[in-house]
């Protein structure tokens, strides 16, 4: 009897079991029946949602587990911080009437001596040269600070061209700027050599600071002033290696200010105007430049532009035997005549040589053409009262088809 | 004295606005919206110019210098002008990362997302299509991420900025109920252009673009591309050239004369045609020349 008991009571709890089950089989189908329904509802709303719905934030949830799956095996990765890199390349063909062997030796008198050593950095062969390729970084460092490099390399050379580091978050204005760099003052001087309207320096650059301008280990404080008329002040003290102007060699000796300014005479046309005094020590006394610079630019449409620009420098050279005063200039005018097409002409002239026996000059003439943002292919033809050799001026002429171009993270020049 | 208390006061409430910039004019008319008399909003590119390539002026480096907020397109289309003045401006407040830095592509899906990004293939925006505001619908979401981002600046002003954008975009969610209603009506939808730079209008209407006259973005026309396009333009049957202000525009012409196809001049921006001359009539402006 009790084994019936318990055998029927095990039975019926089996039975009982068997239909809780089924029970539970029966609502999970109920379920599964509302999602289809409720999916095919959805479905069915998807299709008719309106097609002109609003955008919204890209915040999706696919995104967000897409950029979860790449970076899941990168656990340490400090890619997302490389800074942005470009690389520059210039060279050139040119067509000079000098051998190589003899321009090297050839001299601007009372600014550049004869020295068959003496290093061109841009287009110093008649045939092909690489001028240079450059690496260009810049990245923000942290909160603080900027950070900006550029390592020009030629074929047997290596250079720090520019290497400093910035302020990112001074209050009223301010800007400081340690490192090597590039003086800010005038307009050449700061550009690097790819961004010139024309591919040779100005005499008066060349015969004051040679190739690479005014550029030194030091530190630069610039002020915008809150006004609606653009005004900036800038402060610079230099090492002050240069040899054709300063070089004082037995400390730092360069301290420079420039002032700058820039109003618009219509929504068109912009006057941008500078000047700058430059105080420094060579061997034998000090040396003063005064600068002033000045640049009109007309916009025609978005793509055709007519821009003269003009800079004057003076300079008095304390020297033992006869202090040297001189001073020299360029104008130059650049018109835009589409997005593919510029052409140029510059005057450069140096005068009140008392070094020398007279003046200097330089006719320059340039057509770009630029099938894109990031190539430029240059014609330039330029001739050159400025070279003597063996005590006799020769004029130099030479005619140089250039191709530069910028590729990776390049930042847009300035104005 | 009374006078000089005067002078203060109003000096006072001048400086006590917000002074905004934003880079072009859409995004402009928006702030003004959002922002009402608590910002005073002045924007830097000219609308007639291509917004790619806006001459970086030393005036606009004294605008940002004294700016609260600034507020840009994003997504690259700055990129070839603001970083030099926004790094000559020296101000703390508008760089990158800032709290008064605002990039609205942040607010936007965008489209047209490469899936390989090279300057082999022009000038391509890796980060998608940047002519968004051509969407009527952008203004919406914009104008939220301003109006949010204005009050992490002005926080006393939040409620203001909300308000303000409430009834802003009840207002714009009635004018795109009638443009959709206009739109509708359309039916020639087969169109090419100069550059996609009309996509987002495009394709929220439902309009077909077969091909650009640039034969890639930034590239200026080949005649070979241009032949190519002729016969697409005559087998796809498409009946508009779409052309910007800032282009040039003999290609376009010479195409819609040799194909019989309608050539269409299209604002880019409030202000780069003289009757979009503001938000509502810029999309008007373009619904009436895609509709005729």
């Amino acid at each position: 009897m009790k084994k019936i008991l318990i055998l029927s009571a095990f039975c019926s709890s089996i039975l009982l079991a068997s239909s809780e089950v089924d029970d539970l089989k029966m609502q999970l189908l109920q379920q599964s029946e509302m999602i289809k329904k409720l999916t095919q509802r959805l479905d069915k709303l998807e299709e008719e949602k309106s097609p002109y719905s609003e955008s919204v934030a890209s915040s999706g949830f696919d995104q967000s587990m897409m950029q979860g799956a790449q970076t899941a095996n990168a656990s340490f990765s400090q890619n997302a911080y490389l800074p942005d890199i470009a690389l520059i390349i210039n060279s050139s063909a040119v067509g000079r009437n000098v051998d190589n062997v003899d321009y090297s030796s050839y001299s601007t008198p009372g600014f550049i001596d004869a020295d068959p050593e003496k290093e061109i950095p841009f287009n110093p062969e008649r045939g092909f040269n690489l001028n240079y390729a450059e690496v260009a970084m810049y990245s923000a460092v942290d909160p603080y600070f900027d950070a900006f490099a550029i390592f020009h390399m030629r074929a047997a050379d290596f250079e720090i061209d520019e290497a400093y580091v910035s302020t990112r978050d001074l209050p009223y204005g301010l800007k400081v700027k340690v490192g090597k760099f590039k003086s800010a003052f005038g307009r050449y001087n700061e550009k690097h050599q790819h961004a010139w309207e024309f591919s040779e320096q100005p005499l008066v650059y060349s015969g004051f600071f040679g190739p690479e301008g005014l550029s030194d280990p030091g530190v630069q404080l610039q002020w915008v002033a809150p006004t609606d008329t653009y005004l900036m002040l800038g402060i610079e003290a230099m090492q002050g290696t240069n040899e054709q102007s300063f070089a004082y060699a037995k400390t730092n000796n360069l301290y420079n200010t420039y002032v700058k300014s820039s109003v618009d005479l219509t929504d068109d046309t912009s006057v941008l105007a500078g000047a700058s005094y430059i105080h420094g020590k060579n061997l034998e006394g000090n040396t003063d430049i005064y600068a002033a610079d000045l640049t009109v630019q007309t916009q025609l449409d978005s793509y055709r532009s007519l821009a003269w620009q003009s800079e004057y420098m003076y300079r008095n050279r304390e020297q033992d035997i006869k202090t040297g005063r001189q001073d020299g200039m360029y104008t130059q005018l650049v018109y835009d005549i589409n997005q593919n097409y510029s052409m140029g002409a510059r005057y450069d002239i140096l005068m009140k040589n008392n070094l020398g026996d007279k003046n200097l000059d330089m006719y320059t003439a340039m057509i770009e053409y630029k099938p894109f943002e990031f190539s430029r292919l240059r014609l330039e033809y330029s001739l050159d009262k400025s070279k003597y050799y063996g005590g006799e001026q020769k004029d130099v002429q030479q005619l140089m088809l250039e191709l530069n171009i910028a590729v990776g993270a390049h930042g847009a020049h300035s104005y | 004295m009374k006078f000089l208390l005067f002078l203060m006061l109003t000096l006072a409430s001048v400086y006590a606005s917000l002074n905004v910039q934003t880079t072009y004019t859409s995004l402009g008319e928006i702030a003004k919206k959002v922002g009402g008399d608590k910002v005073r909003v002045n924007v830097l590119a000219n609308a007639h110019y291509d917004p790619h390539f806006i001459v970086p002026k030393p005036s606009l480096i004294s605008k940002l210098r004294r700016a609260d907020v600034l507020i840009i397109n994003g997504a690259g289309l700055e990129l070839g002008w603001l970083p030099p003045l926004l790094k000559g401006a020296h101000n703390g407040k508008i760089r990158p990362g800032a709290k008064g830095f605002i990039d609205v592509s942040n607010a936007i899906k965008l489209q047209d997302i490469p899936a390989t990004v090279s300057r082999a293939f022009g000038d391509v925006h890796s980060q998608g299509n940047p002519h968004y505001m051509l969407d009527p619908y952008s203004v919406i979401p914009a104008a939220k991420f301003i109006a949010s981002k204005l009050s992490t600046v002005d926080e006393d002003n939040a409620e203001y900025y909300r308000k303000n954008l409430q009834k802003f975009v009840n207002t714009w969610r009635r004018y795109l109920k009638n443009l959709d209603t206009k739109m509708r009506l359309c039916k020639e939808k087969n169109v090419v252009q100069y550059h996609e730079l009309f996509n987002y209008f495009l394709n929220r209407y439902q309009y077909k673009s077969y091909g650009n006259i640039e034969p890639l973005p930034g590239v200026s026309p080949s005649s070979k591309h241009t032949l190519a396009l002729i016969n697409t333009i005559k087998s796809k049957k498409v009946n508009m050239i779409l052309q910007d202000v800032y282009h040039n525009q003999k290609t376009a012409k010479f195409i819609a004369k040799k194909t019989g196809t309608k050539f269409v001049v299209l604002p880019h921006d409030v202000g780069a045609v003289d009757k979009a001359d503001n938000l509502e009539n810029f999309y008007n402006v373009i619904s009436n020349r895609l509709c005729q």
